[in-house]
């Protein structure tokens, strides 16, 4: 069992019978800080979506599947490519893949976990922290200091991630891929 | 002992039943409460209100008798929820648990029973949260929340979009509120009936019920040396002890009714009084210093200008929540205007002395656009559905 808060894109859980991929996770804050999570959920067996909602600290049931560890290949729509250490291939459908996909760039060394599910490939689970180039960000908004100034940025890969202020293009920033969030400039 | 609504198997009475823990204040009992009376008065739903802390809650219904474990008052049946539960539940037409506060492990099983049992209708199961205006509660209201055993809970967001859950706002209350104060007698009436003295008609009156903070003080200071009298209105409680330095006794010592002059400034105790009376206080009010959910809703439904000094969260993550609420409320609102009215409620929230006291000064420029604004916000804020009409049609679809 896992809480609600811990769940990550990639993970399965058993809903009502059934498993069920995580390819998104949402976390926002309720009153006296209660964390909600909203969850992007594809079963696996029927390859329908849902979404739910949860208290951050409720239990829910996530499965061990057979998982090897893999590096991505390339991209064949709408299938990702992945390989293990002896060269086999597997292929995970681009909507298994949810948010992950933003983190998905040609040439990325990262060491990813793909999901198996009566022999196939249904999720992949990232790395917990990811680095990436800033592709774009607009420039430092010098003056405004009221509280922690943030800003959006475009990464390799083309997905967006806030970051702190003093980050510039061409800078290489590590992501929590669980949350999205900016961690540090590297 | 046995609870007192007892469905039988044709569904003769299919009751609902709330279940409420007093974390702190008056907000969650608070909101319950109206929404109980609400469904009984307006929907002929039978209400069982389950409240952990009932000497709390009976600072809001001063008739409750907090050794009981079972009474009822406004045709709402009020249980002590002690655990484990002494009185026997059973299960209505829906459960809402408020505010994410965890159900009694009786009430669960009986739950998952009744999803079991083939051919009997499990209730619908609510986890109703807290209010929020940020975008993000539009997507997770209604939305389900599937449990291990195969149970449904269902989040329930109040909020200020017709994708939510809407906001608590009883039928009646704005005709209510209109005749109230279309004759300034009431609200001379009703400071007299509290013990209020020497507030003339033409005075500026304001009411303060927020949590500690120097901003108020800050303010107090300033209100102290304006031309005309300012009367301030502050229950015993959390915000008279930004105050302490200006009263000449302890809070412990001090009396409702009793009144402190400094210039120009007096600050009354008020008593405290139960939701009916605390409306009708911040209708008659020229100005509303607000807190947490409850009182800042009935500040809006007022129609009068107000602070909203919203509950603390950590990493200021609240202020988050208040630009979110700032920026629908200033939606149609003149930029001068939304500025001033925007810049004030920031100030006192982040303690910011001197800005509070410069952008409080502003206000009285924008006084009569942001009380015209006051008054057409509540229409535009309910979005033509109340919270217990949503969630009466919300349940019937479930």
């Amino acid at each position: 069992m896992k809480t609600a808060h811990e769940i990550r894109p990639g993970n399965v859980i058993m809903l009502d019978g059934s498993p069920w991929v995580v390819q998104k996770t949402e976390t926002t804050r309720s009153g006296r800080n209660a964390a909600i999570v909203k969850l992007k959920l594809k079963n696996v067996l029927l390859d329908s979506g849902t979404e739910q909602t949860f208290k951050g600290e409720d239990k829910l049931d996530d499965i061990i599947l057979e998982r090897l560890d893999c590096t991505y290949s390339y991209f064949a729509d709408p299938m990702y490519v992945f390989m293990d250490e002896e060269y086999n291939q597997y292929d995970v459908e681009a909507d298994n893949l949810g948010d992950a996909a933003d983190y998905i760039i040609d040439g990325m060394e990262d060491v990813c976990q793909v999901t198996f599910y009566e022999s196939k490939a249904i999720s992949v689970e990232l790395p917990v922290h990811i680095v990436r180039e800033v592709i774009y960000t607009e420039p430092s908004a010098r003056g405004d200091t009221s509280g922690k100034v943030m800003k959006p940025a475009t990464i390799t890969g083309g997905g967006t991630v806030t970051v702190a202020d003093f980050v510039k293009v061409g800078d290489k920033i590590e992501i929590d891929t669980r949350t999205g969030e900016f961690k540090k400039r590297v | 002992m046995n609870n007192v609504f007892t469905p039988d198997n044709n569904g003769v009475v299919k009751h609902w039943d709330i279940f409420c823990t007093v974390v702190d204040n008056y907000g969650d009992i608070g909101v319950t409460w109206r929404l109980a009376k609400q469904l009984v008065n307006e929907y002929d739903i039978p209400i069982n209100l389950w409240v952990d802390d009932l000497l709390s809650f009976s600072h809001i219904l001063p008739k409750l008798d907090a050794s009981k474990k079972q009474q009822s008052f406004n045709s709402v049946n009020i249980f002590h929820w002690n655990n484990p539960l002494e009185i026997q539940f059973n299960a209505g037409n829906a459960i809402i648990e408020a505010f994410a506060c965890e159900l009694p492990s009786q009430v669960k099983a009986i739950i998952e029973r009744l999803h079991l049992q083939p051919h009997t209708q499990a209730p619908t199961w609510l986890n109703l949260e807290y209010l929020s205006a940020e975008a993000w509660v539009d997507g997770c209201h209604g939305l389900p929340s599937t449990q291990p055993n195969g149970v449904k809970k269902w989040f329930y967001f109040p909020g200020f979009s017709p994708k939510t859950g809407g906001l608590i706002c009883e039928r009646e209350l704005f005709n209510q509120r209109d005749q109230w104060q279309a004759d300034p007698r009431h609200k001379l009436a009703l400071f007299q009936q509290l013990g209020l003295q020497g507030i003339n008609a033409q005075d500026t009156v304001i009411s303060v019920f927020s949590y500690e903070t120097r901003a108020l003080t800050a303010l107090c200071e300033l209100w102290q040396t304006s031309q005309t009298p300012i009367h301030a209105l502050i229950p015993k409680g959390r915000s008279l002890h930004s105050l302490i330095d200006l009263l000449p006794c302890t809070i412990d010592d001090l009396i409702p009714g009793q009144q402190f002059t400094l210039g120009n400034l007096t600050l009354h105790i008020l008593p405290m009084t139960d939701q009916n009376g605390f409306d009708r206080l911040l209708w008659s009010c020229d100005f509303n210093i607000v807190r947490g959910e409850d009182s800042f809703l009935r500040a809006q439904w007022a129609a009068k200008p107000f602070i909203w000094h919203i509950y603390p969260q950590e990493d200021d993550y609240h202020l988050v929540k208040l630009q979110a609420f700032m920026q629908i409320y200033c939606d149609n609102l003149a930029p001068e205007i939304a500025t001033t009215w925007s810049e004030v409620n920031l100030a006192f929230n982040q303690e910011n002395l001197s800005a509070v006291v410069m952008h409080w000064q502003q206000l009285n420029s924008v006084s009569l656009p942001l009380m015209q604004h006051a008054i057409k916000w509540p229409i535009n804020a309910l979005n033509d559905a109340d919270l217990a009409s949503r969630l009466v049609q919300f349940v019937n679809n479930s």
